[in-house]
């Protein structure tokens, strides 16, 4: 490939099929950084991660340092890791308390919502050279929603509302689940990287046609890892993904899948043996019954298992995770895993969703290590010469449309992942 | 108090030539039935059900493990990861847990090697061994990486 012009990036997809430059071009994924990830909301965490003023994190923001921080009346920030002076990043902290950022190199200072406080013997700047506001630490576009920090690195971007459109409820539905109406993030967090492109990883977290046999050794009959869902003291965490001996695949294709604007989508929940039930889970229902009336029997019925928010992030419910996919290089992609705990929910559940996250979505993870070894495969076979097409052509056409741009399929249909190839080409192209 | 010490040392040598030999339920079998291994995903962690945890398997949970890793289809070890693990710094406290356990300190490496790549892990090691007729068994042991928060690749093996 040459340049890359619009053609060349449209003649890349197709409707049943992508090209393998899609994954491996390096001046691609440069150009995806920049229209892509530099124009989508991306989320950073969750608000809970700086619970206390003056509270901060340090992240990244498509491959960019920010700081995540809590001021002193409660308003969380991001700004960029970027001393106005010179440029050292003014933190290296993973996280802390602090009420100001001090640059190490000459010493300029910066308040917990990155104003400027102050720089040592100013008295050599000419007059008027430092005025109030021309050397805070700078700032992406920022938008919380129930706690999900967001930051967007373009000024022309539509707001968070607009590029969310129906996925807005998707956070509402893991947050809902919460007699107290908030979730937060006390666990701390799993990082790990896996050697391969970052749309290879967004394409398989809706797939269905992979799971029987991506993770035999974890579902098949004898390997019983999804089984045993944590919530040792009683049945309330506990979930079985089948009946005993009913076929895997007659039952995945039945899931619903939803598919949305943006290259967002959801997956319906795994079907289960049988519903939560148990003391644990009663006492769950009196607290959801009590905080939320009527409302309550809808907002515990756990409607998805996946969603995706295209292109960096996706909340997963059965054990309850933020899931953020950072890419790091054309082969190389880091994941973020940040456990999300009910307030309010009894203390039973939430140890139960600690080790069941543990245990699936650790770098030590059985569903984890199963996962990341087929996408490194994908990347490391998609260099052999010979055969250039990715086939995406399950159910092709059948998924059914709605007037708002989205869509709806079952099972082992490839369209979720179709859709994020028209929304990339749209962010690459048409947008551009 | 010396014949103690090397007891104990000799019990975590054997412990690591277990997992380097790939004998795992040979290696769970040195835990006891109530017992757990813990590998805390954060530094200075207090509490296994507060925290994320690398590892934080009780037996029943070490037995799934240990099936998976014997099943034909697990894929992401094909092949295998060959290891070393070893064991030094080794102190104990025999003053610690109940009149028949004490606690062994150590400094435990694993290299691992798959698919070209070699890693090393590190970290501090604490084991509350009970005395059983015929020698201890593990009550708990604890693994605190010098990386335990930091950013990893898939792991498989325990450390």
């Amino acid at each position: 490939m040459t340049a890359l012009d619009t053609d060349s990036l449209r003649a890349l997809i197709r409707p049943d099929r992508v090209h393998r430059d899609y994954y491996l071009n390096p001046d691609i994924f440069k150009l995806e950084m920049e229209r892509i990830f530099g124009r989508s909301w991306l989320c950073l965490g969750h608000d809970s991660q700086v619970p206390e003023p003056f509270d901060f994190m340090t992240t990244s923001l498509a491959g960019q340092p920010v700081i995540v921080t809590r001021d002193r009346d409660g308003e969380v920030h991001v700004m960029f890791n970027r001393c106005t002076h010179r440029g050292a990043q003014v933190c290296t902290a993973p996280k802390g308390n602090t009420r100001r950022f001090e640059c190490p190199y000459h010493g300029w200072v910066f308040h917990a919502d990155g104003r400027l406080a102050g720089t040592p013997y100013p008295g050599r700047y000419a007059e008027g050279f430092i005025e109030e506001g021309n050397f805070d630490l700078a700032r992406p576009r920022v938008e919380i929603y129930r706690g999900f920090i967001f930051a967007n690195l373009s000024q022309d971007a539509p707001d968070l509302a607009e590029f969310m459109g129906p996925m807005l409820g998707c956070i509402d539905h893991m947050v809902d689940r919460a007699p107290d109406g908030e979730v937060e993030a006390p666990a701390g967090m799993f990082r790990y990287r896996w050697d391969g492109n970052w749309k290879i990883q967004i394409e398989n977290l809706n797939d269905l046609y992979h799971p029987m046999f991506t993770h035999a050794s974890t579902t098949a009959e004898d390997g019983t890892q999804f089984r045993r869902q944590g919530a040792e003291e009683d049945d309330a965490g506990k979930v079985k993904l089948l009946e005993e001996g009913a076929s895997l695949n007659a039952q995945w294709e039945d899931q619903l899948i939803e598919g949305f604007p943006w290259g967002h989508s959801s997956m319906q929940s795994f079907p289960v043996d049988k519903g939560n039930s148990g003391p644990v889970y009663e006492r769950y229902r009196a607290a959801m019954v009590e905080r939320h009336g009527d409302r309550a029997e809808e907002a515990m019925r756990v409607k998805y298992h996946n969603s995706i928010f295209f292109p960096q992030w996706s909340l997963q419910y059965l054990t309850q995770h933020i899931r953020i996919m950072n890419p790091i290089s054309v082969d190389c992609t880091e994941n973020i895993i940040i456990p999300l705990k009910l307030k309010g929910a009894p203390e039973e559940m939430w140890r139960a969703q600690v080790r069941s996250n543990n245990n699936s979505h650790a770098p030590s993870g059985m569903v984890m290590a199963d996962d990341m070894d087929a996408w490194t495969r994908c990347q490391n076979g998609l260099k052999a010469q010979g055969n250039d097409w990715v086939i995406f052509a399950r159910s092709l056409g059948e998924e059914k449309l709605d007037n708002a741009g989205g869509f709806t399929t079952t099972g082992t249909s490839e369209a979720h992942s179709r859709q994020q190839h028209r929304a990339w080409l749209h962010y690459m192209c048409d947008a551009a | 108090m010396a014949d103690t010490l090397t007891e104990i040392e000799q019990f975590l040598y054997r412990e690591a030539r277990l997992l380097d030999e790939r004998r795992f339920e040979d290696w769970m079998g040195l835990f006891a039935d109530d017992g757990y291994y813990w590998v805390p995903g954060v530094a200075d962690a207090e509490d296994p059900y507060e925290c994320v945890s690398i590892f934080f398997d009780d037996k029943p949970l070490m037995k799934t493990r240990i099936q998976r890793l014997r099943h034909p289809r697990i894929h992401s070890q094909e092949p295998p990861s060959r290891t070393t693990h070893f064991v030094s710094n080794v102190e104990i406290d025999e003053d610690f847990g109940e009149a028949n356990e004490m606690l062994a300190y150590s400094a435990q490496m694993m290299l691992e090697f798959r698919l070209d790549q070699q890693t090393s892990f590190g970290g501090r090691c604490r084991h509350l061994l009970r005395r059983t007729d015929g020698g201890f068994e593990i009550a708990w042991k604890r693994v605190d990486l010098v990386n335990c928060d930091g950013i990893f690749k898939t792991l498989t093996i325990p450390f």
